[in-house]
């Protein structure tokens, strides 16, 4: 165990990658013989495990073995899972870039021609490249596929909106406010969230963040460009109006003890006039709340100006030194392209499944949330406004940058200005390690 | 020493009424996380019921559901085999040590003392992490072993403390007139002092018994597969998995700690003693 | 008397001069197995420890050597200085708690506890002892959600407006995971004292009563130092395991909210396994390690009892 042969190893391991990298994948595929693909999925989320159920009765000889985790354990677990010895075949992956930095994920770049991912419009896949020194993230090789590609905006529900005379979803972010402002006064939560284990009040502040401003500079802060910094004037404002959501009490007093779980209960059972939330819950929702659920994309600050919303792909790597690395690629191509798996993708998920662009989106039932959710996504798509996801841009900056700022900004323990200063600060930090 | 005592006590049955009705409610402190934890178990699965009430329709099913979900036969068998690799073990070689140190005390063995008893305020975060490298190296990780040999050596401390202060108690008579008739320090060893030492042994096998059942930092570091850890590691994973469905984790935490409960209340006077013991050789 | 730890061992280390003379290998030769998987899987593990918290190490790739520049960033860095903080703050509801009650409990109930009643009682409170921590922090926490049992008993009796989830409260997350090591203790700490009181000669308290003496002046004159072993031994168990927590905060709160239940323990796992930080967290441990020794040792040495 000494210095040396571990350094011995690394190198070798280095060059390994490399020297993979540039071979021609074979034949990525899962060939007859019995496959165990070793999978490390989301609690929570049955999308993956439905899409898995479908592809072994496609391809009887492919089974998977499937642990499931909550998010935050994910995040903690996958260092050390994809270093271990039984590093896993497909691995939900919230944030890349520190795993690539270590060689923990497979390079995926020599799949991308055979498997003809180049045929996938370009912006789909940008999110999943990083540089092979981990920084910075928006180019270089790929290192993940997504499932689907998500979107986030504002869920409503119906039934509450007419009690406070919404008519029409609001236009400005005024408007949006007015609404709470009604809703509270009637009596009714106006923003059902979560803020623990892990803060959900990331996706509102991330919507006001589009509101406020352009998607460029974030995109460059979650990428780790060099000298990009969120603590920027359009971001303050958009913290400081999530501050005065919270002291208006317009979200539920105990949001820092719910949970996803629980706060996802809760709405469906009819507490919460809105929701920020992603359309992954859109299968969810339209079976739960069937006829009662709506969607918007977050209004602008101005009437009529561009929208902005984190759209990100539902991300899934393979491990550096997972067995069945062909096989998960394999997998992945054809959630991408196999329309019975589109189809799942759709009912159950909720979000676009992605893949080359002359494959059709299923078609799904009209006034439902999974359709105004894919339809606005496509407006989203028109104006550019796609952002990655704040949480996503270190692996740590959610648990010790985002999580703690917020909670401590719900219990009224710091102020905006200085929570924004803060979480900037632990990016520093952790970026310099 | 029960009667003889109670005479200064102001009338006894009042002082007695007083006096049980605070174990009783510590008691009652006791046993309510269970209660709760029965009746949240009975609601439908996936909801979230509040606080403690009989559900109108119990669920029995929850847990058979946990029971499936958590394979709970596979884990099962996993702790057992685990625990019957450790305890033997770790019972025999502290024994022998113990005797070691106390009966035949070799020079240096002060020394040798001195380092085991180290061990015995030792926390475990100081060394799960060369643990894991090196059960890395050594080809065993994700596997049992990885969770039994440290296991063992993480026993040896108390172990040792334990069975030396037992024999250090025994009347030189008894390995003296052993040896007259000529037995060797094994067969003293084998023939004498360990059918003496049939009651410290049952409490130290009991002890560590309890302490690899409910070990949970290291199965959930060193083993990934959740059915290969402890009943308590393969635990931390079911919460993972299921925490968002309370019902069903109740259910399941409840079968998992069934059977230390079970054999607890079957063997209490062992346990309890043992438990004691432990606490305070003196 | 020996005491937890074998400050007095010279007392126990009697040579015999049956067993002088003999051959010494025969004697390693029992103690060996039990060395030689101890200094494997523990005692060198103890010097990789240290010899981690040397480096730079990210548990892949290469290691770059620090020197003790680990262990000024645990002194100084404000957040692992809060997890030892907690930790400490732990032992405040860990020990006192237990030993407290269980004091009170056992000068009270002194001789009450024979026959079926004191057998079911002993079994009852011993319950929490065998249970796993894990499953202990799973009930705790179904407890002390939003609508726990918890806040049923508060609104109860009339508390209603304290109500609220307690362990995602910045303030009360930590007391929260205190209550719940508390209660794992507590039945042990309680048999303990009261086993040990049993063993006070009852006439001692028959001559204070006749000298006048109140219930308060039999607690600090003759219980105390009747129970000191106990005691010490009591405090012991409890401080050990509220500075090397990490079972229950790991499922009740996860460290947190924020850092507000974040525990040295915790922490070492965190920056050892999550952020791959192996110098840093190798550095914790061992000030972790000091740390349980400081605290243990004054708590052995008031132990000693002067023997007649």
């Amino acid at each position: 165990m000494g210095v040396t042969s571990l350094k011995a190893i690394g190198i070798i391991a280095a060059l390994s990658a490399t020297a993979l990298s540039t071979t021609a994948y074979a034949a990525a595929s899962c060939g007859t013989d019995p496959v165990v693909l070793n999978s490390y999925f989301e609690t929570g989320f049955p999308l993956p495990t439905k899409l898995s159920e479908e592809f072994t009765k496609q391809f009887p000889n492919v089974t998977f073995n499937i642990k499931e985790d909550q998010f935050k354990n994910l995040m903690e677990n996958s260092p050390r899972v994809l270093a271990g010895d039984n590093a896993p075949d497909l691995i939900r992956l919230p944030s890349i870039s520190d795993l690539v930095i270590d060689g923990l994920l497979k390079n995926l770049d020599g799949y991308f021609t055979e498997l003809g991912w180049d045929k996938f419009p370009a912006s789909q896949l940008v999110q999943l490249r990083v540089n092979e020194s981990g920084r910075p993230r928006g180019e270089g090789p790929l290192y993940a596929m997504g499932l689907n590609y998500s979107l986030t905006g504002v869920f409503y529900n119906k039934s509450l909106a007419e009690k406070v005379g919404m008519t029409t979803p609001p236009a400005t972010l005024a408007e949006l406010d007015a609404l709470m402002e009604k809703a509270k006064a009637a009596g009714i939560v106006p923003i059902q969230e979560w803020n623990a284990p892990n803060a959900g009040l990331a996706f509102p502040l991330q919507n006001l963040m589009g509101s406020y401003g352009d998607p460029g500079p974030i995109n460059d802060w979650i990428f780790q460009k060099p000298d990009a910094t969120i603590d920027t004037p359009t971001n303050l404002k958009a913290m400081q109006h999530l501050e005065a959501w919270i002291k208006a009490g317009y979200f539920p007093d105990d949001v820092n003890a719910i949970d996803y779980a629980t706060n996802m209960s809760r709405f469906i059972g009819g507490t919460g006039l809105f929701m920020f939330n992603g359309d992954w819950e859109s299968g969810n929702l339209d079976k739960q709340m069937a006829g009662n659920v709506g969607f918007f994309l977050m209004p602008p600050e101005t009437a009529g100006g561009k929208h902005a919303a984190m759209s990100a792909p539902l991300t899934y790597g393979i491990g550096a030194k997972a067995k069945n690395a062909d096989c998960a690629a394999f997998f992945l191509n054809w959630v991408a392209t196999n329309e019975s798996a589109r189809r799942i993708n759709v009912d159950v998920g909720g979000s676009n499944p992605g893949g080359p662009p002359d494959l059709p989106i299923p078609a799904v039932a009209p006034g439902s949330v999974t359709e105004a959710t894919l339809t606005q996504g496509n407006v989203l798509a028109g104006e550019n406004g796609a952002m990655d996801f704040i949480a996503n841009a270190t692996g740590a900056i959610f648990a010790e940058g985002w999580t703690p700022q917020l909670q401590l900004l719900v219990g009224g323990r710091t102020d905006a200005a200085t929570a924004l200063t803060a979480v900037q600060a632990e990016y520093v930090k952790e970026l310099s390690r | 020493m029960g009667h003889a005592g109670a005479t200064e006590v102001k009338g006894v049955t009042a002082g007695g009424f007083a006096a049980r009705s605070i174990i009783v409610g510590l008691m009652f402190v006791t046993v309510l996380p269970f209660i709760t934890m029965f009746s949240a178990a009975l609601a439908p699965s996936g909801t979230y019921p509040s606080g403690l009430q009989w559900p109108a329709d119990p669920q029995w099913g929850n847990f058979f559901e946990a029971f499936k979900s958590a394979s709970m036969d596979r884990l099962l068998f996993s702790s057992t085999t685990i625990v019957i690799c450790v305890v033997p073990v770790a019972v025999l070689i502290g024994t022998m040590a113990g005797f070691g140190l106390a009966r035949l005390a070799p020079r240096g063995s002060g020394f040798v003392y001195l380092l085991f008893v180290i061990g015995l305020t030792l926390p475990i975060e100081v060394v799960i992490i060369p643990l894991y490298y090196e059960v890395q190296w050594l080809g065993l990780l994700n596997t049992k072993f990885a969770i039994i040999l440290p296991l063992i050596a993480l026993f040896m401390p108390f172990s040792i403390y334990w069975m030396r202060a037992h024999f250090v108690n025994v009347p030189q008579e008894m390995s003296e007139a052993a040896e007259i008739d000529g037995a060797g320090p094994w067969q003293q060893f084998w023939l004498v002092q360990v059918p003496l030492a049939r009651p410290a042994i049952l409490s130290l096998a009991i002890l560590q018994f309890l302490w690899t059942w409910n070990s949970f930092l290291l199965p959930m570091v060193l083993v990934e597969t959740p059915l290969e850890r402890t009943m308590a590691g393969a635990l931390g994973a079911f919460q993972g998995q299921w925490g968002t469905n309370i019902p069903l984790l109740c259910a399941g935490s409840l079968i998992i700690l069934a059977p230390s409960v079970i054999l607890f209340v079957v063997f209490q006077k062992q346990f309890v003693a043992a438990l004691l013991q432990g606490a305070v050789k003196g | 008397m020996t005491s937890f730890l074998p400050g007095s061992r010279r007392q126990d280390l009697r040579p015999r001069s049956s067993d002088r003379g003999r051959s010494p290998f025969v004697a390693w030769a029992f103690i060996a197995p039990a060395l030689l998987i101890y200094s494997v899987f523990v005692l060198i593990p103890i010097g990789i420890t240290v010899y981690y918290s040397l480096l730079r190490w990210n548990g892949i790739g290469a290691m770059q050597f620090k020197g003790l520049s680990n262990y000024l960033t645990v002194l100084t860095d404000p957040e692992l200085l809060v997890t030892i903080g907690n930790a400490f703050q732990l032992v405040a509801y860990f020990t006192i708690l237990p030993v407290g009650i269980g004091l009170g409990v056992a000068q009270v109930i002194r001789n009450h506890l024979s026959g079926r009643f004191g057998t079911t009682a002993r079994t009852v409170l011993f319950i929490p002892q065998v249970i796993p921590l894990v499953a202990a922090g799973i009930a705790w926490s179904w407890m002390l959600a939003s609508n726990g049992v918890v806040n049923q008993l508060l609104e109860l009796v009339g508390l209603g407006g304290v109500t609220r989830g307690w362990l995602g409260d910045f303030d009360f997350a930590l007391p929260a995971v205190g209550i719940i090591g508390a209660w794992v203790l507590l039945g042990l700490c309680t048999m303990l004292l009261v086993t040990g009181i049993a063993k006070i000669d009852p006439s001692l308290y028959e001559a204070a009563k006749l000298d006048g003496a109140t219930g308060w002046h039999e607690f600090i004159w003759i219980t105390l130092p009747g129970l000191r072993q106990e005691i010490g031994v009591c405090v012991t168990l409890t401080v050990i395991a509220a500075l090397a927590s990490f079972d229950i905060v790991y499922i009740a709160t996860g460290g947190g909210p924020g850092q507000a239940t974040t525990v040295p323990g915790l922490e070492i796992y965190r920056l050892a396994f999550a952020h791959r930080q192996v110098g840093l967290a190798s550095a914790l441990a061992v000030v972790l390690m000091i740390l349980v020794v400081i605290c243990i040792l004054p708590i052995q040495w008031a132990m000693r009892e002067p023997r007649k």
